[in-house]
């Protein structure tokens, strides 16, 4: 699923990323801790965290993640932004919880998947 | 061969930059898929763990034809019981680093995990010294995709009088000078006009003319208003709207309508993108993001260059665009496999055009658009020449420049207007516009096309797909670049040292050719 209807379907602000970068996400992974995140990390794989350290964005270019949702609306730093803007990351605020954020975008993946086969 | 990086402990701002700079090098001998992916997590925790715990480590990668071997060594308190540390959820992370998420005490255990052999060793107050190795056996088969080809560049060596200039000028390096006269290495060229500008024996062109259709009613001529301006030098342009006309052409647009409207679209996007933002306004210079500067793909705009998308924007018409550069030529030449899109030289064009404007006009029977330049914001920043580019390029790399908000680049001095291939200086042709334009009408229908192939890094320059053989070679380039003066004279006929080594360990010249290390030097 594009990422970008994806972001629709949590109500998210999108603050980073390209225009160009119609990025199918195919699965979601939640996580507060970055050896988690980066173990999951992939190149159709949305992290969401509440997490919004550079270190963030350096994995997500590491592992070519093509984007990443913070959760409860808590906007990213100026910094953040800045970083994921260089690497070409988009950054979603979802205004959902983690849990919340993840059990809405799993239930969107699932349904989209059911829709194309 | 092998690799190392410095790791500097405490450095939260840096931290992974090493294991980035590893991934780059990884990519270059085409390293990918699963494999890379665990060298990522396994170098980024051993990263992580000297940045977090320690004051100083280095991180060596030793690659053979089997093995990927990743050491780190730091200069740490060291680990008292190495079986607890091994055991997820154990940390003695500070604060700080597990407020920033690290600390969960995985760091370990995920590199193990993903290292087929593991080994650590530790000396308390002394440091600590990990050894992960990963079999590169399980690679994927490699398949090397082929850099698309930005090869339409024609070359007449025999008018050679081997002068060396374009030898300095070619902006990747990919012209190399023989006794038969120059060749070019065709996954480095990025098909930009810089050893057409500057040869004055006409060595380099664009490849034998194309005829212009025989049939042209209705049809639409796409030409930069440099060309116009060429051709008219200084008369009115109007007798070569009315040779335009004669040829058969219906209507005559600028290529800088589409210039325009891609600078438009992309500022709009300005405020949600990579900084600089670079409008693809020049094809050779979306080439040469891709061959040599691939970290700043993600700062190119999702757009196709101007002249493509004129290519496109008449569906139902036949369409004549005049390309600039060999990478105009390449570009079109892909997408004019149909009767409606036909791709033009100047020097057939003009051929064509000139017995017909001899005559004095007789009237407007042909009008030619008006394109509005926006002076853009001042963050907005415009760099034309191939030796200006380049610089700005890397100034954009190192991040010098993210205050910028669109870096207007193209590789023609002057833009696609002043292309050498029928301008001989941007100055002059903007004054032959001015002079000669003498009809004004402002359109503004032109639009963008959105990209249907996604940027890639251009993998032309991969020294070979069995990876063992990339990393032997990578090796012996690098022992002989050592080796060789390093006066970058190109009496070898490669414009600097460190392309005569990559030319001689792949067997494209002789370290004899070196004159002044002849003897010295073998690869």
């Amino acid at each position: 699923m594009d990422i970008h209807a994806l972001a629709r379907t949590i109500r998210s602000i999108e603050y980073a990323g390209s225009p160009r970068e119609n990025r199918e996400i195919t699965r979601v992974h939640a996580s507060n801790t970055m050896s988690e995140l980066i173990a999951h990390a992939a190149s159709d794989t949305l992290l969401v965290t509440a997490l919004d350290n550079c270190q963030l964005i350096r994995v997500a270019e590491l592992m070519d993640v093509p984007g990443i949702c913070l959760v409860s609306n808590a906007p990213p730093s100026p910094d953040f932004v800045a970083k994921a803007a260089e690497a070409g990351t988009t950054i979603l605020v979802s205004p959902l919880s983690l849990e919340k954020t993840m059990c809405t975008l799993r239930d969107a993946l699932k349904l989209a998947d059911r829709t194309s086969t | 061969m092998t690799l190392s990086y410095r790791i500097a402990g405490g450095d939260f701002d840096s931290a992974g930059l090493a294991t980035r700079k590893l991934k780059e090098h990884l990519a270059r001998i085409g390293v990918s898929g699963p494999i890379l992916r665990r060298a990522m997590i396994a170098s980024y925790e051993a990263e992580m763990n000297v940045v977090i715990h320690a004051k100083t480590g280095t991180l060596w990668a030793r690659l053979d034809d089997t093995t990927l071997d990743l050491e780190i060594a730091d200069e740490g308190p060291g680990i008292p019981n190495v079986e607890l540390a091994l055991r997820e959820g154990w940390s003695t992370a500070s604060a700080q680093a597990r407020q920033m998420g690290f600390g969960a005490g995985m760091g370990l255990p995920n590199i193990r995990r993903n290292s087929d052999l593991f080994e650590i060793e530790t000396r308390v107050g002394r440091g600590t010294r990990i050894r992960s190795t990963i079999r590169l056996s399980q690679q994927e088969e490699v398949t090397i995709p082929r850099a698309e080809s930005a090869m339409a560049l024609a070359i007449s060596p025999g008018r050679c009088r081997r002068c060396m200039r374009c030898l300095f000028t070619c902006p990747t390096g990919a012209i190399r000078i023989g006794s038969a006269g120059p060749t070019v290495r065709e996954p480095l060229c990025v098909g930009c006009t810089a050893c057409i500008g500057e040869c004055e024996s006409a060595v380099f062109g664009l490849p034998a003319p194309r005829l212009l259709p025989r049939d042209l009613r209705g049809a639409v001529l796409v030409v930069p208003r440099g060309f116009l301006a060429g051709l008219s030098a200084g008369s009115s342009i109007q007798r070569i709207l009315q040779a335009v006309r004669r040829l058969g052409f219906a209507e005559i647009r600028l290529a800088e309508e589409w210039e325009a409207a891609l600078l438009r679209a992309a500022r709009e996007s300005v405020g949600n993108v990579p900084r600089p933002f670079i409008p693809p306004l020049c094809s050779a210079i979306v080439a040469l993001v891709e061959s040599r500067f691939p970290s700043l793909i993600p700062h190119l705009g999702p757009w196709l260059p101007p002249i493509e998308s004129a290519g496109e924007e008449f569906p139902l018409r036949s369409v004549a665009v005049l390309a600039s550069c060999p990478s105009q030529y390449a570009a079109l030449g892909k997408t004019s496999l149909t009767d409606r899109l036909h791709v033009l030289s100047p020097s057939s064009l003009a051929d064509s055009l000139r017995p017909l404007f001899a005559e004095e006009p007789t009237g407007a029977d042909m009008s030619l658009p008006d394109v509005t330049e926006s002076t853009g914001d001042p963050a907005e920043v415009a760099v034309s020449g191939a030796r200006h580019v380049l610089k700005a390029l890397a100034a954009a790399e190192a991040g010098a420049l993210a205050d910028v908000s669109l870096l207007r680049l193209s590789l023609c001095e002057g833009g696609c207007s002043a292309s050498p291939l029928f301008c001989p200086d941007a100055q002059l042709s903007a004054r032959f516009w001015q002079a000669g334009h003498g009809l004004r009408e402002t359109r503004d229908a032109a639009g963008v096309v959105p990209r249907a192939r996604a940027y890639a890094q251009r993998v032309g320059m991969r020294l070979d797909p069995d990876m063992g053989q990339a990393i032997r070679k990578l090796s012996a380039i690098d022992t002989l670049s050592k080796a060789l003066p390093g006066r970058d004279c190109g009496a070898c006929g490669a414009p600097g040292c460190a392309a005569f080594a990559e030319d001689v360990v792949m067997g494209a010249a002789g370290a004899a050719d070196c004159p002044y290390a002849a003897k010295e030097v073998s690869p």
